[in-house]
């Protein structure tokens, strides 16, 4: 197993987490103060998103002016962080009895840390306050209570050139992975790779991948996996077989920000994300321009289309409960959603939203809420922060080298196990 | 009277004439060799001339598959856009002050324990090397929570009682930033090893001399050991300057932040401005280059001294 610096570091905060909280709030049920009296003092947000100068005007001064506002005696002050830090900066605010009022984090991240008692159970009544698809609260969930509240949305949808299609004779969008696969191979000629499912996130792509085949992560409960039956070794074996079919080549894959192998024609078809299109947009605009560009949910025995993004909660342990959950349903609103998927090209998960120009603009997206009833889901257990580490290095083998499907899920199952049993 | 010349004619010389200005010709080994350098110098240097020329091109032209090495139209620009999208100028300040203090600190105290250890002869003082040997094993990221809880009950600061309690400690501050790892290990065993060398000859004359053991070290010894300082030195100020996730966790106000969690900006979970990034890397590259640039004879001494790679 890869030893790596994130691991080792989740590994021991979680450890010291859990004896510095102690068993006093491990029940999973919040022991934070009531939010009823009135909002005010000062109070921390931790976000990992609001990038850039840009992103702190956007925050700082259009949202949270707002809130200023409407709650004149809350001072709100923003610890910006990278998702690539912000497990590390919980993980040590949580040890040191220090979390931040307000905390930003991404989809599946809330069992874990509504477990330990770090986040606050939020009213049921917030989940009917915007016309949310009911799927997209579920992230927020844990043991059914609710704990955040979604603020932008990523999705993974397969982006395709419709001008590859074209000069191929392919009229219609593959419907399973058996069409997929035989699209993929007839497409990979003049040097081009057919299908590209590489150049995102593994796990993230292999979950969706399993989704799509019908299978599961987790137990409803979090204690089992059950991604190690059928559907997760086909859906990790579907990718050595594109491999074998010359359609989709590891070596080939593109960093995140790089232009694309879509974007350059390298590739016809590839496993991306909602954000695409801005990036497309800034880099390859005559793609858009000329109608080049087109999307579909992956589909086999189901259509599935993996729902990441980031979610706002409320720590247990804030002194100012009130202030720190009016700015958790300030920063869930319409209108501030919406700036911040703008900012980063992101989804908004509201219907509210659906009919702004953002959305119809950007097709990615537009495609995206059309299918929130697709959307599913990484994480549902306890031990997901330490889980979701493991899985790439587990995985990679078995499609760079020699190793088998089976054996790849089969090890990535009794990790899954083990990090179960430590929680 | 005739005379007669003695002196031998002189043979004309079969050996090759000696080239103009004394020069030897160049051995096929050392061709060999220049060809070598100069292969693996182009290698070191092609990614920082990328990075450079990046800095310089447009999105849609780093998109571009058609694109030449050079940029088509120069983009200055990208340089004024990325030092507007974060304030860099703080951020570069606060990573100076950091990486001074570090590397003064580091030099100071270090150079102390190094000597002290390869000097003195005191009770334990094997034990304390050992432990400073072992204190390099331990992995950085193991260290970082204890560290910070550390930082975070220091008792008596940031509006802690006596026990740590009731307040933030250190966290937030510029104590934070500064006394947690600003001595490394590292250091004083290389300052040891340095000290160990030097002639004990120099050290019984200074006492004879009737010098004390502080005047010893800061007069006669140290002054012996500059590839040593100038080593440590740069590594301190390097590995300061480049410091992320230490600053990231202990700060949360963007007036204590530092330049590399500045380049961060550019590079989010839905993509990556290569063009900011590329200029505003070049930028924090400069003062590690200038650096290098002003003390590599030292640099390269010491490392030639101590053996390491």
């Amino acid at each position: 197993m890869e030893l790596n610096r994130r691991s080792l570091l989740a590994a021991i905060g979680a450890g010291t987490a859990a004896a510095l909280t102690g068993c006093g709030t491990g029940t999973g049920t919040s022991a934070a103060g009531s939010a009823d009296g009135p909002a005010e003092g000062e109070i921390t947000l931790l976000t990992p998103i609001y990038e850039g100068a840009k992103g702190k005007k956007l925050l700082e001064g259009d949202i949270l002016g707002g809130f200023r506002k409407k709650y004149p005696d809350v001072k709100v002050n923003v610890d910006y962080t990278t998702y690539d830090q912000l497990n590390e900066k919980i993980t040590t605010g949580l040890a040191g009895g220090l979390l931040p009022d307000v905390l930003m984090m991404g989809v599946g991240w809330i069992p874990p840390f509504a477990a330990k008692g770090a986040i606050a159970e939020l009213p049921e009544k917030l989940a009917e306050t915007h016309d949310y698809e009911k799927r997209v609260l579920e992230p927020s969930r844990h043991d059914g209570k609710l704990y955040a509240l979604p603020v932008v949305l990523d999705t993974r949808i397969v982006v395709y050139r419709k001008d590859h299609f074209a000069e191929a004779g392919i009229r219609k969008t593959p419907a399973n992975w058996s069409e997929l696969r035989a699209v993929a191979k007839q497409l990979t000629t003049k040097g081009r790779v057919g299908f590209d499912p590489f150049s995102i996130n593994l796990r993230q792509c292999w979950e969706t991948f399993l989704f799509a085949n019908g299978g599961q992560l987790f137990s409803a409960d979090g204690k089992k996996p059950l991604f190690t039956d059928a559907r997760g070794v086909e859906s990790l074996q579907f990718f050595k077989d594109l491999v074998a079919d010359g359609s989709a080549d590891y070596s080939r894959k593109t960093d995140t920000g790089a232009p694309s192998n879509v974007q350059t024609g390298q590739g016809s078809m590839m496993m991306t994300t909602s954000a695409l299109w801005v990036q497309v947009k800034e880099q390859n605009p005559e793609l858009i321009e000329q109608d080049k560009l087109g999307a579909f949910v992956l589909a086999n025995r189901r259509p599935a289309m993996l729902q990441g993004g980031t979610l706002v909660s409320q720590s247990a342990s804030s002194k100012h409960p009130a202030a720190a959950r009016a700015l958790v349903e300030w920063l869930a609103t319409p209108e501030s959603i919406l700036g911040a998927a703008q900012q980063r090209g992101s989804v908004p998960g509201l219907r509210d939203l659906s009919d702004t120009p953002y959305v119809k603009e950007n097709q990615f997206v537009d495609l995206s809420l059309k299918n929130l009833q697709h959307a599913v889901s990484e994480g549902g257990t306890a031990a997901w922060m330490e889980i979701r580490e493991k899985i790439v290095p587990t995985l990679e083998p078995a499609i760079v080298g020699d190793q088998s499907a089976k054996d790849a899920i089969a090890e990535l199952g009794r990790l899954a196990e083990a990090a179960i049993g430590r929680m | 009277m005739a005379t007669v010349d003695t002196r031998k004619p002189v043979a004309p010389s079969t050996a090759k004439p000696r080239e103009r200005g004394g020069r030897r010709p160049v051995s096929p080994g050392r061709i060999a060799l220049y060809i070598t350098l100069s292969v693996i110098s182009l290698l070191m240097v092609v990614p920082f001339v990328w990075m450079v020329i990046t800095s310089l091109k447009s999105p849609v032209e780093i998109a571009s598959q058609d694109a030449g090495l050079l940029p088509s139209s120069w983009q200055f620009s990208n340089y004024v856009d990325a030092f507007e999208a974060a304030p860099f100028a703080t951020y570069a300040r606060n990573s100076f002050i950091i990486a001074i203090s570090h590397t003064v600190l580091n030099v100071l105290v270090a150079s102390m324990a190094g000597y002290a250890l390869a000097r003195i002869r005191f009770r334990g003082s094997e034990v304390i090397f050992y432990l400073f040997i072992a204190a390099l094993m331990i992995p950085t990221y193991t260290k970082v929570l204890p560290e910070f809880l550390i930082v975070r009950f220091m008792p008596l600061a940031g509006g802690n009682d006596i026990l740590g309690q009731g307040g933030s400690g250190w966290l937030d501050t510029w104590w934070a930033l500064i006394i947690p790892g600003a001595v490394t290990p590292f250091a004083v065993f290389l300052f040891r090893q340095f000290y160990l060398d030097l002639p004990v000859e120099l050290e019984e004359a200074a006492r004879l001399d009737g010098l004390g053991e502080f005047r010893i070290y800061a007069r006669i010894m140290t002054p012996q050991v500059k590839p040593a300082l100038t080593t440590v030195a740069l590594l301190t100020f390097e590995s300061s300057w480049n410091n992320f996730l230490w600053p990231l966790l202990v700060t949360r106000t963007d007036s204590l932040r530092v330049i590399q969690v500045g380049l961060s900006v550019f590079k989010t979970e839905n993509g990556t401005q290569w063009h900011f990034l590329m200029a505003g890397t070049t930028l924090a590259t400069l003062p590690m280059v200038l650096l290098f640039l002003i003390g590599q004879r030292y640099f390269v001494q010491g490392f030639a001294t101590a053996g390491l790679k």
